[in-house]
């Protein structure tokens, strides 16, 4: 039976030929794209469960492909990039990349992160709160509905996670690495930066202004903690 | 032609003469009739031909016309005063004539020399080439104004360029000379000039032209068209200089970016499929599958660090400077060595209320990053490591302190240099020794400090500075 069905994208055809070998392997389903186009046209045909996905193609670039797809579902994308720098990390994950690694990487670490990404909505911690109320928020957990200063707003399944986590320890200090292992999983705890993206995009949303969040507060050089609730 | 114009002038006068002598006139009309011939002769010929008309005027009226008519008396006044008034009739009409003739030639030169300079303006190309330039102008002077000879002392380049086919230029000494004139004008001495070539109150050089010479305006004229076309070439060159340098950085810019790209492509391949085998590899070949592995690693690192020092060494490392908390740019750095650290423990010593820095986030990372490298590779596993940050004055300092063997004094300086290693570890191959290169680029492309102290068996530190953030909040 297979993993899971694993869209490549790469305009390198050794590297297409090597992450098939792999994954293959590793009992995926392998399919290739050579283009950000093809890639589209592919993930709409083909519905695979994950897409790995160049950054730096020629054409359409991996971001513009990355935002592509999620307009189009909510499958997992694992971005691949050669420029180990913050921005492009960051600009990854805001394109709404699930995850991203750095070429080159060991096939462990792209394997625990495929298997992570493909692990879909974490379970929360078990017997948490089934609803919160805080200064202009409002959760209700089972129906995954947030209301904050009054109106509606979309929270994706990992900014969802990370509010949950927040929540059940709320008053209290969480580290980054709880956190980090809480939502993406037990492979990790030392992207310090996901954290910070993730983060950002919640108090953009939830908070009456972000520059100075009163619900997500920051504890310098521990983690983050949600302000209890008043009374 | 002068002989002729005499003939003429006596031909005329003797003709009066006789034709009176035939008709019945006064003397008066016969007074006048020669005056005009005088007139007209002084005015269309000259003063000489004028005063020998006088003369024949004189001696004809006398003879045939003044009684005693045929013969020649001088003691009757009314003789003298015609003579007199014939003789200044000439000399007056002939001076008047010749000014006015010597007007209208110079009216006319310096109508062809304005001529002439028009042209020289028109033919001149614009390049972007000084020396190119001067000899062009150079050329189309003796063209235009058909000098046997020019000369140009370029004096920026201390060089003298000269053409026409004369001789006898001016000599270099003479150039050198008017290019210091601080005056406008040059003076002509015999048959040359040299004249400076001056641009408001910079001089240029010096022009020198060999006869027929211009009018010394046209010479001035000549010079400030030199010194604007000169200059405009230079102005020209600078520019299309510039444009050449920009081209040629942003070339190796994105030659850097490409090559960054085109080394990694390949290792990502070789390192997924060594890293595939590995993972189902038995005992013998595991450990020739860990060399590859490692050297892929070892490849990775030396692409991204020779692609760094060629961006510090050329200038261009691109700095996007934000506030940043302290805390950021250590965890960061933490994070990203936590494969080296093996477990190792790492302690952390920040005052709680350290200001934010004004710096590019990553490369200030990177630079703690290296400094805690450098601790975890060259440093007992058994000994502590800190990291410390602290605020001194509007400064924020980063320090990473070791308990390892310390470095030789000598060789504090000589670690931040490119490819040095410490005498301990030269023969390691571990690393490319670039890394406290780069983080020194990095700093001081910040305009801060980086610097190591250290004692003999007792450690190291190394430290540098950031800006603290002008608002000094701590997120």
């Amino acid at each position: 039976m297979s993993a899971g069905k694993v869209l490549v994208v790469d305009d390198d055809p050794q590297i297409r030929r090597v992450m098939k070998a792999t994954l293959v392997g590793h009992s995926y389903e392998v399919l290739e794209a050579r283009t950000g186009e093809e890639a589209l046209e592919m993930a709409t045909r083909e519905a695979p469960n994950l897409v790995l996905l160049d950054m730096n193609m020629p054409g359409m670039g991996g971001l513009e492909t990355c935002r592509a797809l999620r307009a189009a579902s909510d499958v997992a994308v694992i971005v691949l990039t050669v420029r180990n720098s913050e921005k492009d990390k960051v600009a990854a994950l805001d394109a709404g990349a699930d995850d991203y690694v750095t070429k080159p990487f060991g096939i462990e670490e792209l394997l625990a992160r495929i298997r992570a990404a493909l692990r879909r909505s974490p379970t929360g911690p078990e017997g948490g709160p089934r609803g919160f109320e805080s200064a202009g928020l409002e959760i209700d957990f089972e129906g995954r509905r947030v209301r904050a200063q009054g109106r509606e707003v979309r929270l994706t399944p990992k900014e969802f996670e990370l509010l949950r986590c927040l929540v059940a320890h709320a008053g209290r200090p969480v580290t980054h690495r709880e956190l980090l292992q809480a939502v993406w999983g037990p492979d990790y705890g030392d992207e310090p930066e996901y954290l910070r993206v993730f983060i950002n995009q919640l108090r953009k949303k939830i908070e009456a202004n972000p520059a100075k969040p009163k619900i997500i507060l920051t504890e310098p050089w521990v983690g983050y903690r949600l302000a209890e609730p008043a009374g | 032609m002068k002989a002729l114009r005499f003939a003429a002038s006596l031909a005329l006068v003797a003709a009066i003469v006789a034709v009176y002598r035939l008709l019945p006139v006064n003397n008066t009309t016969v007074a006048l009739t020669l005056l005009l011939a005088i007139l007209g002769i002084s005015a269309w010929w000259g003063l000489a031909e004028a005063t020998l008309a006088s003369v024949l005027a004189v001696l004809g009226f006398n003879f045939y016309f003044l009684p005693p008519v045929g013969k020649f008396t001088i003691q009757d006044p009314q003789n003298l005063v015609a003579f007199l008034v014939f003789l200044v009739t000439a000399v007056t009409a002939s001076q008047l004539s010749a000014r006015a003739r010597r007007r209208a030639a110079e009216a006319e030169a310096r109508r062809l020399e304005s001529e002439r300079l028009y042209a020289l303006v028109r033919s001149l190309e614009l390049t972007g080439n000084p020396r190119k330039t001067i000899r062009e102008f150079l050329n189309r002077v003796v063209q235009e104004f058909g000098c046997r000879g020019a000369a140009f002392f370029y004096r920026q380049a201390d060089e003298i360029f000269r053409t026409g086919p004369e001789s006898q230029p001016v000599t270099d000494h003479d150039l050198k000379v008017a290019a210091e004139i601080e005056h406008a004008a040059g003076e002509a001495t015999g048959d040359r000039v040299a004249s400076p070539v001056r641009l408001g109150m910079r001089s240029l050089g010096s022009l020198g032209l060999v006869a027929p010479l211009p009018s010394a305006h046209t010479v001035r004229a000549i010079a400030d068209l030199a010194a604007i076309t000169i200059e405009k070439a230079r102005a020209m060159e600078e520019a299309s200089h510039a444009e050449a340098a920009r081209q040629s950085e942003l070339l190796k810019s994105a030659l850097l970016d490409s090559l960054a790209h085109d080394i990694k492509t390949p290792l990502t391949s070789i390192k997924a499929a060594v890293t595939n085998l590995l993972g189902e590899a038995g005992v013998a070949d595991r450990e020739l599958l860990t060399i590859i592995n490692e050297e892929a690693d070892r490849l990775n690192q030396l692409a991204a660090e020779v692609v760094a020092m060629a961006r510090i060494e050329a200038g261009k490392l691109h700095l996007e400077k934000r506030e940043v908390p302290v805390e950021q740019i250590v965890t960061g750095a933490l994070a990203e060595v936590q494969g080296l650290r093996k477990g190792r423990p790492i302690a952390i010593h920040a005052a709680a209320d350290l200001p934010a820095a004004e710096a590019d986030p990553e490369l200030a990372q990177q630079v703690v990053k290296q400094f805690l490298e450098n601790a975890l590779k060259y440093t007992p596993e058994d000994t502590p490591i800190t990291v410390s940050a602290e605020r001194k004055g509007g400064k924020i300092v980063i320090g990473v302190a070791d308990r390892g063997a310390g470095i030789e004094e000598h060789e504090r300086a000589m670690i931040f240099d490119r490819f040095y290693r410490g005498r301990e570890h030269r023969f390691e191959t571990e690393g490319t020794g670039m890394g406290l290169a780069i983080a020194k680029g990095i700093v001081e492309a910040h305009g801060e400090r980086i610097w190591v102290e250290s004692e003999r068996r007792q450690g190291s530190v190394f430290y540098f500075t950031l800006a603290a953030a002008a608002g000094g909040k701590e997120n």
